[in-house]
């Protein structure tokens, strides 16, 4: 696999660093969580009779 | 959530494309409706006849449940086939939009390795950046190596082989190596890491494979096309195979190149707005992906908790579902990868993909997600429970007969004579028909299309490879149907398949490694056929076609992986190898043997 007498050149760590340049990469909703659905279906069920009360 | 790119944009660009976002959808939905409605009636109509042939005896619970099967199993073979139809049906697009100016952004060409052999790799990088120079586009192109690679002794290798690769080709500020500590969430998690240290410093952003090869034009052309559309997130091209040698490989070397971009057609048409993201080969535009694409940690263990495994398909329903953009451009040539070469290589691919899909079930349900993303996330899922069906379809037909009524001569009390039920051969005859024809009608129409076009002379004999990759798919489909079946069974039981590095060399099994990986598929066949002719005899022929190859499966995994010589599976690089594969051998001898470049310098005009 390797030819490691041609190739004799030292690794250069700063030279070949990565660029400083930060970007944030928010963390994504893809679960949707548990009780959630229940707890909306409550708050609108609650919610109801307030409104026509009103 | 973000809001969508095309409000921000802003100008009459994004204007337009909104204009013809609209039009397209109609087209698109259009499309959609069609394909799912015919791959729908075809799974009935295949679910009806075997009701009907099944309950000629007398209706009982297992025909009900047999029917059910055969539909769910019709209907994915239904959907591969119109997607095939629709491609053959479709024009190619008219011209995309493309900036025809100097190119603004700066992009980097980001290649993940994890113990990949780093001399061949980084060989690749020096080709890539050759074919970039030969293009005289004076825009930004810079290169990050991002190395999972858990191996010291590999990763001494890299760091060697990257300093040769600098030194070779003047990379230094433009060619950068980092390796990680800890490969945490693999390689969604490395291009994560990335974008957290060096994401603003680049517009767009090329996603490669360690294998992926592409050529510096359609590098360039990728980026035109994207600085064209201020709301396209993600540029997908189609990859096809390079370098098989094995019957294996050489067979799906020449499926990539003859059938898929017949079938990859046919998805752009459906894709609208919402395109796929296969990983790599594909261009994102940084801000995009950064604000989209921050995969979260599952709740649970894996297999179906933890890191999010097919990360690839989750970005795009997460690009799609912020408003931007995914497309597959089925027309950019110049994009390569390699393949498997073996069986077994295959399988364990397949392995990681199952586990990956199946965990997509966590995340169907995923809020905001554009439907279309969601029915990809099904179909991803499907690919590997289909095989499930089948093997439950070809189980209980065993089981069948144990299970129904005896027939019943004399049904009328009143009438002397025996009344014998109706022969429904044919109608068990005809579905036979109509489900290999789903498998191999849309391949023959793909070989008459390319016959009539001029297409198949590129191929050689394309018709012979034709029926020679339908006998070999043929005889390899029950193996496969296991391993897949395997793989289901590991990932329900909750067991992890880790992330095994690919194996990307000669890929020659010998009969015994064969063995060794597949003796559980010969047994399992020689049961099903000895159980079958012990208890339903008639149904043997029938299942003669799955259980043989299944009893050979170590010889058939043996023999596909030897080399292939002669003209069977030629494919258009073989007599003329792209020129990036020839800047990447050259590369290579240049790196192993430095007097073997000449000839493809001389060959190329480009200087190596």
């Amino acid at each position: 696999m390797m030819d490691m007498q041609h190739n004799a050149l030292s690794f250069d760590e700063a030279a070949a660093a990565l660029p400083h340049a930060p970007l944030a990469m928010p963390k994504q909703v893809v679960e949707i969580e548990r009780g959630r659905l229940f707890a909306a279906l409550l708050a609108r069920f609650v919610a109801r009779p307030a409104r026509s009360e009103g | 959530m973000a809001r969508s790119p095309a409000h921000r944009a802003g100008d009459n660009k994004a204007r337009n494309g909104a204009q013809n976002a609209a039009q397209d959808g109609g087209e698109t939905s259009l499309a959609r409706f069609l394909t799912l409605a015919a791959s729908f009636a075809a799974a009935i109509a295949a679910g009806l006849v075997f009701y009907s042939y099944g309950t000629a005896d007398g209706p009982d619970a297992l025909d009900v449940v047999r029917a059910l099967l055969i539909t769910i199993s019709t209907w994915w073979l239904a959907w591969g086939a119109v997607q095939g139809l629709l491609g053959l049906t479709s024009r190619p697009k008219p011209p995309l939009q493309r900036h025809a100016g100097a190119i603004r952004g700066r992009t980097v060409i980001i290649v993940p390795v994890y113990n990949e052999d780093p001399q061949v790799t980084f060989a690749r990088i020096a080709a890539m950046d050759i074919s970039l120079a030969a293009t005289g586009d004076p825009a930004q192109f810079h290169f990050a190596v991002l190395s999972d690679t858990r191996s010291e002794a590999i990763a001494r290798d890299e760091k060697q082989w990257f300093a040769r690769l600098l030194a070779d080709r003047g990379g230094k500020g433009r060619m950068f190596y980092r390796r990680r500590a800890q490969n945490i969430g693999k390689k969604a998690g490395n291009l994560e890491d990335f974008i957290a240290t060096s994401g603003a410093a680049y517009d767009y952003a090329l996603i490669l494979d360690a294998d992926s090869l592409m050529d510096g034009g359609t590098i360039v052309e990728m980026v035109r096309r994207m600085e064209a559309v201020p709301d396209l997130g993600l540029l997908q091209t189609l990859p096809k195979i390079v370098r098989a040698r094995s019957r294996f490989g050489r067979s799906m070397q020449f499926a990539a190149a003859f059938y898929s971009p017949i079938f990859a057609r046919g998805l752009a048409v459906m894709q609208g707005r919402t395109g796929p993201f296969w990983g790599h080969n594909a261009l994102v535009r940084v801000r995009a992906f950064a604000e989209s694409c921050g995969l979260p940690v599952l709740s649970g263990p894996p297999p179906f908790g933890g890191h999010i495994l097919s990360h690839d398909y989750v970005e795009a329903a997460l690009l799609a579902r912020a408003g931007w953009q995914v497309r597959l451009d089925d027309d950019l040539e110049g994009s390569y990868e390699e393949g498997p070469e073996n069986i077994i290589d295959h399988a364990k691919r397949d392995r990681r993909w199952c586990q990956g899909n199946l965990q997509h079930t966590r995340l169907v349900g995923a809020p905001g997600l554009k439907l279309w993303s969601r029915f990809v996330f099904v179909q991803g899922i499907f690919a590997y429970i289909a095989p499930v069906f089948w093997l439950a379809f070809i189980v209980a037909s065993i089981l069948a007969p144990h299970f129904a009524p005896g027939p019943d001569y004399f049904p009328d009390p009143y009438w002397p004579f025996p009344v014998f039920p109706p022969d429904e051969t044919f109608k068990a005859v005809g579905l036979a028909v109509g489900v290999f024809g789903l498998l191999i009608l849309p391949k023959l129409l793909i070989v008459a299309d390319a016959q009539a076009s001029g297409r198949a002379d590129r191929f050689g004999r394309a018709a012979t490879s034709t029926l020679a990759e339908l006998v070999l798919s043929s005889i390899q489909a029950p193996i496969f149907l296991m391993f897949q079946t395997r793989s289901v069974a590991q990932v329900v039981m909750r067991r992890d398949g880790g992330w095994p590095a690919n194996n990307r060399g000669d890929g020659t099994l010998s009969l015994g490694d064969a063995w060794a990986a597949s003796w559980w598929i010969t047994a399992t066949g020689a049961v099903a056929l000895g159980m079958t002719w012990q208890w339903t005899p008639a149904l043997l022929p029938w299942l003669l076609p799955v259980g043989l190859p299944m009893m050979v499966a170590p010889v058939i995994i043996a023999w596909s992986s030897r080399p292939q010589f002669g003209h069977l599976f030629e494919v258009p690089s073989d007599g003329n190898p792209p020129q990036i594969v020839q800047l990447h051998d050259a590369c290579l001898a240049r790196w192993t043997k430095p007097a073997a470049a000449d000839a493809v310098t001389e060959l190329t005009g480009l200087n190596v």
